[in-house]
């Protein structure tokens, strides 16, 4: 840019503008700029819908999935969330007469001939075998005896040459095992291993009672019928596992989110009356929250259940809250005490009070609102705090008594089966972890929304 | 158009160590040309250094002075490799110290500059230490890293630079911690470790703004003796023109990334050629009498506020705020124009201010007042 | 220094005095007594269980005897196992869980401290993103439901190996306690990067950082001297109640793991209602870790010396 372009002309005054003074950026109030920080957080806003999506599916589940989650289907006991659902229409059992059938034959793959009397059902299983005059046991596996080296669970040693299993049959893939004894009752060298497939079963009474067949309605043998359906599967006495969760929620939600609120609200009134006062009273406050912090939360837990006398049919939850309250506020209260004391000597504080302030309006309208926001963050981390505490108790059988479900009993319950029925393992295990996972990530995204303004930074 | 200096090949040859210069010599140590610095941050691109050009020469004090956020703690920051690149981004300019090229990544990367060359004291002495460590152990730092010494030599020669800086007891104070000391006393252990390498350039971030004014006093005059004894540079950055006057032979003066004016102290103070330079002596409170012979009683502060370095407006930066604003200063921005050549400036640059009042065309009913 | 220390220990015994009066008064406020859950007894039997567990006297001199006792370090007899001293079941059992504990707060201190170090130098490249993630897992998965995938992992991998790579429980040699260390530090050493990383954020953009940049300071140096020992300090401070957290943990996974520690023994007095089993592991229990915390705090005053000079 050559400076013989410009003339006199341009030499002339400016007027006088009067925008220097403008700021270049729209002011927020602090709350509005904490809302559109977390707004621009991703991981925050999905942990909110979530947060909100469980909920939903809580309060408003039930209303919707109207199964009992006490209601026991016992046609289906255990079964994964879409598992087969038919069943077949048969004739109730008639007693079993191995004796007039045709004996089996062994073959080379098979010595002791051992195969199945007639097709497998949840009724019974026969089986039956070549007579060698000897004593034979029988075992019972739901896992391959190649795979685990074991032949599971030992039936019976039987010196006849055929067995009817009538125990607790689910219609699963069962492997027999069937192995020679010798004379002393050893066990030998020869064995064979069956694979057989159940069918499930159910007679025409049974349908009819269960209310799978109207009154007035017809069937036939050997029609398929459907069962109820449990989208996510049952528990191991045949409970509606996606019911359960919607009410073991209603338990871990309810003391997940109000015991963080009432104790952190109890040691929000202490921090703060002892941060206000100070002196020697703030000392002595403090000292006795340090003997409430080193008492033992799980004996005061037992004890509070204890004490409150729960009876049978009664859910310990009243007992659990307070117990929470009473032994955890002191972790907010020595916080909320060191912001105050913190605040008390911020600049702001004394340019109030010169200017007139009188002391209800500091604390409410300058000390309250800048603690506000750790208090947030604080309830919101306590949260994931309260259920797992919930969900450890229930799991030590401390908890809330059956058959109220809670999302850590179902946890409880699920890993005993953990190897053979996973899911019902699984799914309390997801809905504990997904809601700690949001309130965690919901606590990141608040205090990065709160505390960057608090600490200017930009 | 400022001039360009001419520049030598980056060479690997260690810098030679400083002997005392006489102070007649105007053989420019570091020599910065239209240094551009700016980041990239979530809102835009922060244009913070917009065009910089000056030289500090062995012995001599330059002054920077401009308000907060003008860029003057970034224009130095970036010189020593400080700025966090990824945000940051030299994206233009040149800067060489005794020739050598010193934005070339090695040196940016490296530590031949930091700490050996040039070496830096903060503004606030209290967070500027290590809590953890001893006084004595971080000046000793430095020596190991940079000299090889061993850890007894390097601690005995930080108690000698304790001593040096003037603080009593400096053996006991050496094995103290940061937290035992006082502000000013901090500053001096700062300024100890900063010469402890015996650098070419000294450079002050407001070293005096969170102190006392009588322990302002003493930590001026300790860098000045500091200064005879061994002929180190000093870049001092103040906001405080009181501290220019005390100290400076140059003076910088910057406003929202760019260099105003620039010249002897002499220049700046007594025939300053820029309005915001004039703005900022008329701003100092002083003790003068009016007619009546009672105190002045107003503080003629300047309007507005700096500009926002998202988007520095078109022409000069200055021209919102200014009171001889005219057209031509709100489309294109001012050149340098030399002023009347003084003898005493040590400036390769001479009195230098970037004003359109200073053009030809420029007549006094015009715009000047 | 000296000072300092015999006034927390003054302090931490008048703790422990706190919790076994607690403990004490609480047990009693229990309805019912101790003995009604034994079979049935006849009054002479009763009258002699009675006096052998001092259950005739009144409580106040009760109260005074089992303060007694404890000062003494005897907690009794247990309810449940009777001719066995609770101190002999502690003498047992403890060390099996102290080892378990100490292995996991190891895990969980060196991990936490070199992942959060990790996280915030390579703050959101692909290091960060990767080890926050799992940090995230960490702290979400129950430690329960840990232990048991664990275990079913175990179940499988000795599968696939064909033999027993790590056994899936009990207790007796090196390598059984490998996995129940790794999963009861798990959540502490998730908890603990969190921790570390945010710490670390915080210490790297400080000025004492900048000067010793400006320096010249090697990056190494700056990470170990500069950066680490100062951002270290509040992960020490949480150690005291982390330890708090994996003695809790303990019980779990002891349960899972069939590890026979004092913390499956209290669960199961719990469960049976053993009344002196309960409150001698309790007033244990409290006492190790008040004393823990006090270990923990003195060492924390050894690293950064503002706090001895202040107290």
């Amino acid at each position: 840019m050559s400076s013989t372009d410009l003339t006199p002309a341009d030499f002339a005054k400016l007027p006088r503008q009067h925008d220097a003074d403008q700021l270049t950026r729209p002011s927020l109030s602090y709350w509005a700029d904490a809302w559109r920080r977390l707004r621009g957080n991703p991981r925050a806003m999905a942990s909110l819908g979530l947060i909100l999506f469980l909920l939903a599916f809580v309060t408003v589940g039930p209303a919707v999935w109207t199964v009992d989650p006490s209601a026991q289907d016992v046609d289906q006991i255990g079964i994964g969330p879409g598992a087969d659902r038919h069943v077949t229409l048969t004739a109730p059992l008639t007693p079993w007469e191995p004796q007039t059938m045709a004996p089996p034959k062994a073959s080379t793959d098979n010595p002791l001939g051992f195969t199945l009397a007639e097709p497998a059902t949840t009724q019974a299983v026969r089986l039956t075998w070549v007579d060698h005059d000897s004593p034979h046991r029988l075992y019972r596996n739901l896992f391959a005896p190649a795979d685990t080296g074991s032949y599971g669970l030992p039936l019976a040693d039987l010196d006849t040459p055929y067995f009817e299993d009538r125990l607790d049959l689910q219609p699963e893939t069962y492997y027999y095992t069937l192995v020679a004894l010798d004379a002393a009752g050893e066990e030998t060298d020869t064995g064979v291993t069956l694979t057989i497939d159940v069918t499930r079963v159910i007679s025409f009474a049974e349908a009819r009672e269960r209310g799978l067949i109207g009154p007035d309605e017809k069937a036939e043998i050997g029609q398929t019928l459907e069962l109820a359906w449990h989208p996510l599967g049952t528990d191991y006495l045949g409970r509606d596992m996606l019911a359960r969760l919607m009410y073991g929620g209603q338990v871990s939600l309810f003391i997940g989110l109000l015991a963080p609120l009432a104790f952190v609200l109890l040691g929000v009134v202490y921090g703060s009356v002892a941060g206000f006062l100070g002196g020697a009273v703030d000392q002595a406050m403090m000292r006795f929250a340090d003997f409430v912090v080193a008492l033992p939360f799980l004996l005061f837990m037992i004890l509070f259940k204890v004490v409150f006398g729960i009876g049978p049919g009664e859910s310990g939850i009243l007992p659990m809250l307070a117990a929470m309250i009473i032994l955890l506020w002191p972790a907010p209260a020595r916080l909320v005490r060191g912001q105050i004391l913190q605040i008390r000597e911020e600049g702001y504080v004394s340019a109030s009070k010169l200017l007139g302030a009188t002391t209800p309006y500091v604390v409410g309208r300058h000390m309250l609102p800048n603690t506000l926001g750790v208090i947030l963050v604080t309830i919101t981390f306590q949260v994931p705090s309260a259920i797992f505490t919930e969900a450890f108790l229930s799991f030590i059988g401390m908890g809330v008594a059956p058959p109220t479900p809670s999302w850590g009993a179902m946890c409880n319950e699920g890993i005993k089966s953990m190897l053979t029925r996973p899911h019902e393992l699984l799914f309390p295990a997801i809905m504990i972890s997904a809601t700690v996972l949001a309130f965690n990530l919901l606590g990141d995204g608040l205090r990065d929304a709160l505390d960057a303004r608090m600490r200017g930074a930009e | 158009m400022p001039r360009s200096t001419t520049q030598n090949s980056a060479s690997t040859e260690p810098a030679e160590s400083i002997s005392a210069q006489p102070s007649a010599t105007r053989e420019p140590l570091l020599q910065v040309d239209n240094l551009h610095v700016d980041f990239q941050t979530y809102g835009g691109v922060v244009q913070a250094v917009r065009g910089v050009s000056f030289d500090v020469a062995a012995g001599q004090t330059l002054a920077i002075v401009g308000e907060s956020g003008c860029g003057k703690s970034v224009t130095v920051q970036s010189l020593m490799g400080l700025i966090p690149m990824p945000p940051g981004r030299i994206h233009k300019g040149t800067a060489t110290l005794r020739g050598h090229d010193i934005l070339a990544s090695k040196f940016i990367e490296g530590r031949d500059v930091r700490g050996r060359e040039i070496s830096m004291i903060f503004q606030d002495p209290m967070t500027s230490l290590n809590p953890t460590m001893t006084i004595g152990r971080q000046i000793a730092e430095t020596l190991e890293v940079h000299r090889g010494y061993g850890q007894s030599q390097a601690f005995s020669r930080a108690v000698e630079l304790l001593e040096m800086s003037k603080i009593p007891e400096a053996a006991k104070r050496a094995k103290q911690y940061p937290f035992e000391f006082s502000g000013g006393m901090l500053q001096r252990a700062m300024i100890a470790m900063a010469i402890a390498c015996e650098p070419a350039i000294l450079v002050a971030d407001e070293p005096t703004t969170a102190l006392d004014v009588t322990i302002q006093a003493q930590i001026l005059d300790l860098l000045a003796d500091l200064q005879q004894e061994t002929g180190m540079a000093i870049i001092l950055i103040t906001h405080d023109l009181g501290v220019v006057a005390r100290m400076a032979d140059d003076v910088m003066v910057m406003y929202a990334g760019e260099v105003v004016e620039r010249g002897s102290v002499d220049d700046i103070f007594y025939r300053s050629g820029h309005p915001y330079t004039q703005g900022l002596r008329l701003a100092m409170p002083t003790n003068k009498h009016n007619e009546d012979g009672l105190p002045e009683q107003t503080l003629i502060a300047i309007d507005g506020s700096p500009p926002d370095l998202f988007n520095p407006p078109k022409g000069c930066a200055y021209h919102p705020r200014c009171p001889h604003a005219m057209n031509v200063c709100a489309q294109q921005s001012p050149e340098q124009y030399a002023l009347k050549p003084t003898a005493s400036s040590t400036q390769g640059h001479g009195h230098q201010a970037a004003c359109w009042l200073h053009h030809e065309l420029c007549t006094p009913q015009g715009g000047r007042s | 220094m000296m000072e300092y220390a015999a006034k927390r220990v003054m302090l931490g015994l008048l703790t422990v005095w706190f919790i076994a009066s607690a403990t004490f008064f609480g047990m009693h406020a229990v309805p019912g007594d101790p003995l009604s859950g034994e079979k049935a007894l006849t009054p002479q039997i009763r009258a002699n269980l009675e006096a052998k567990y001092g259950l005739d006297k009144p409580l106040a001199t009760q109260y005074w005897i089992y303060l007694g006792n404890i000062a003494q370090g005897d907690f009794g007899i247990s309810y449940t196992q009777e001719n066995r001293r609770v101190n002999d079941i502690i003498r047992e059992h403890f060390p099996v869980s102290a080892t378990l504990g100490i292995l996991a707060i190891v895990f969980a201190g060196v991990g936490g401290v070199l992942w959060g170090a990790l996280t915030a130098l390579y703050r959101n490249r692909w290091p960060d993103v990767v080890i926050m993630f799992l940090v995230i897992l960490g702290i979400s998965v129950p430690s329960f439901v840990m232990a048991a995938i664990s275990q079913w992992s175990l179940v499988n991998l000795n599968q696939i190996a064909g033999g027993t790579v790590l056994p899936i429980g009990g207790w007796g040699s090196v390598w059984h306690m490998v996995a129940p260390a790794l999963v009861l530090g798990l959540s502490t050493m998730a908890y603990l990067t969190r921790l570390m990383r945010s710490s670390m954020l915080e210490v790297v953009n400080t000025d004492y950082v900048r000067t010793a940049k400006a320096k010249g300071i090697p990056a190494t140096q700056i990470f170990s001297r500069h950066q680490l020992r100062n951002a270290i300090l509040p992960v020490i401070t949480v150690l005291g109640p982390a330890i708090a957290g994996i003695t809790t943990g303990g019980f779990v996974v002891e349960i899972v793991f069939a590890i026979p520690g004092l913390g499956r023994y209290f669960v199961q007095a719990i469960q049976q209602l053993d009344y002196t089993v309960i409150m001698g592991t309790t007033v244990f229990y409290g006492a190790f870790l008040v004393f823990m915390v006090i270990l923990v705090d003195l060492i924390y005053s050894f690293i950064d010396p503002r706090v001895r000079v202040d107290q």
